[in-house]
């Protein structure tokens, strides 16, 4: 999901740096009770953690992990989207992703970090810590991968269409329509790859949850994640 | 793999013209070749710019070939991209030096720049929470990747890695990120204790919008090139 500057219209990425900013105002405004003294270094440590597991590549696919969910299950959704822009932020200045995109790259991380914690706590309570993590991680990531291809599929719209005879700046494919292409074999691909990805993802994340679980589970009884869970206090892990 | 810690180290201990100039004008640079990268409609002018920004960085002391390194992998999303396309090869290209070009711009600002000069100067403009929160990943960020080196040996001492059996890799990394990340949340209530104890309150110090100075025309003037040729050019 390192989409570069300069490949997407700019419609699309003036759009997404939109809907960021709706996002985190919406997450910024449920966490302005939070305590932020003890929530802003767990933030730190999870964005932190995420970025290290970023730079670890596993072999032999040469993947690498996101951790999104993880962010997602610890910190809760408002501060999962949080650590989603914090780490594109960190990853756009470390020449991992572009400037622009900053804005789609963290709708789709953060999708990643929302939708893996809703899953997470609608999964059924019976289900094994382990199972329940790997799921909501597949299932979470699926949709983000999915989002990914309808932003691609976006990108291919003839702006012009939308923006009822304003130039087009930025587009990197020409009007002509043989030279928009299909999104076939671009779904193909990143679907076909991404699969193995999820499942990789969704076996570690689950079994770091398991992991956190046995060694510091008060880490999944959070304050956060009690007050995420919208009072349905026999969903919260204990 | 990021090397994030040398590139603060290249960053740090640098003395060249780019080290000299302030962030605001290295920011306008990367601003620039990023306008100029999303205006080119030719591939022609970009792989121009590229090669001047490379001589730029080799003039200013950088270490251009590791930016050279860090801006090919912008390439690897593209050529990804570049499967949802129907193309002449000219689009590829033009493709291609859009997603390398800035990539480059970003690698001279963060190897001439230490990333606290750089949100300082973010602090400025993000809210508080966003603003401590990138402190603090900065902050932690060195901590977790000496861990996870300490770690990576650690396994390998142990037997845990294999190459090409990807279940044992896969648990062993899992069981890795686990005590990392429990270490980590430790560590960050350990500082935030610490913290609590010197006077933090939830807002981080050293919020600095700064201005140009004398050392700025290297990164406004290259910029400013960048720009009116991919403008020149359309």
């Amino acid at each position: 999901m390192h989409i570069p500057d300069g490949i997407l219209p700019a419609w699309l990425w003036i759009s997404g740096f939109g809907l960021m900013a709706v996002f985190l105002a919406i997450a910024l405004f449920r966490l302005r009770a939070m305590d932020r003294r003890r929530n802003i270094p767990l933030l730190g440590a999870v964005a932190a953690a995420m970025l290290v597991a970023m730079s670890l590549e596993i072999l032999p696919l040469a993947y690498h992990l996101n951790l999104s969910v993880v962010a997602g299950i610890l910190l809760g959704p408002s501060l999962g989207f949080t650590a989603a822009f914090i780490v594109n932020v960190m990853l756009a200045l470390m020449g991992h992703g572009g400037i622009t995109v900053i804005g789609l790259n963290t709708i789709l991380l953060g999708t990643e970090a929302v939708l893996g914690h809703t899953f997470f706590f609608f999964l059924p309570v019976r289900m094994p810590v382990f199972w329940r993590a790997a799921v909501a991680t597949v299932l979470a990531l699926c949709a983000a991968t999915l989002l990914l291809i309808a932003i691609v599929g976006i990108s291919h719209v003839d702006s012009s269409l939308m923006e009822a005879g304003h130039e087009q700046v930025g587009s990197p494919v020409p009007p002509s329509a043989p030279e928009r292409g299909s999104l076939v074999p671009f779904a193909v691909v990143v679907l076909s790859l991404g699969a193995i990805g999820w499942l990789i993802e969704g076996a570690i994340t689950g079994a770091i949850i398991r992991f956190i679980a046995r060694v510091k589970p008060d880490l999944l009884a959070h304050i956060l994640h009690r007050q995420t869970c919208a009072g349905d206090a026999k969903r919260c892990p204990s | 793999m990021i090397d994030v810690a040398r590139i603060d180290y290249w960053a740090a201990n640098g003395s060249g013209r780019f080290h000299r100039a302030s962030v605001l004008s290295k920011l306008l640079f990367v601003l620039c070749t990023v306008a100029a990268a999303i205006a080119a409609r030719e591939p022609l002018p970009l792989a121009a710019g590229y090669a001047f920004l490379i001589v730029v960085a080799a003039a200013s002391a950088l270490p251009w070939r590791a930016i050279m390194l860090l801006s090919f992998y912008a390439a690897v999303f593209t050529l990804v991209y570049g499967f949802s396309l129907r193309a002449r090869p000219a689009i590829y290209a033009l493709l291609l030096l859009k997603a390398v070009t800035p990539a480059c711009a970003v690698g001279m600002l963060i190897t001439s720049t230490p990333y606290p000069r750089i949100f300082s100067f973010l602090s400025a403009l993000l809210p508080e929470v966003l603003a401590s929160g990138l402190f603090m990943t900065y902050r932690t960020l060195f901590i977790l990747l000496d861990m996870m080196h300490q770690f990576a040996t650690a396994i390998r001492i142990r037997g845990g890695f294999s190459p090409g059996n990807l279940v044992k890799n896969s648990a062993s990394i899992a069981k890795g990120i686990g005590a990392l990340l429990v270490r980590a949340v430790e560590r960050s209530q350990r500082l935030f204790a610490v913290m609590s104890v010197r006077g933090y309150s939830g807002s981080m110090a050293g919020r600095a919008a700064g201005g140009l100075g004398r050392h700025d025309w290297l990164p406004l003037g290259a910029g400013g090139c960048m720009l009116a040729l991919s403008l020149a050019w359309r």
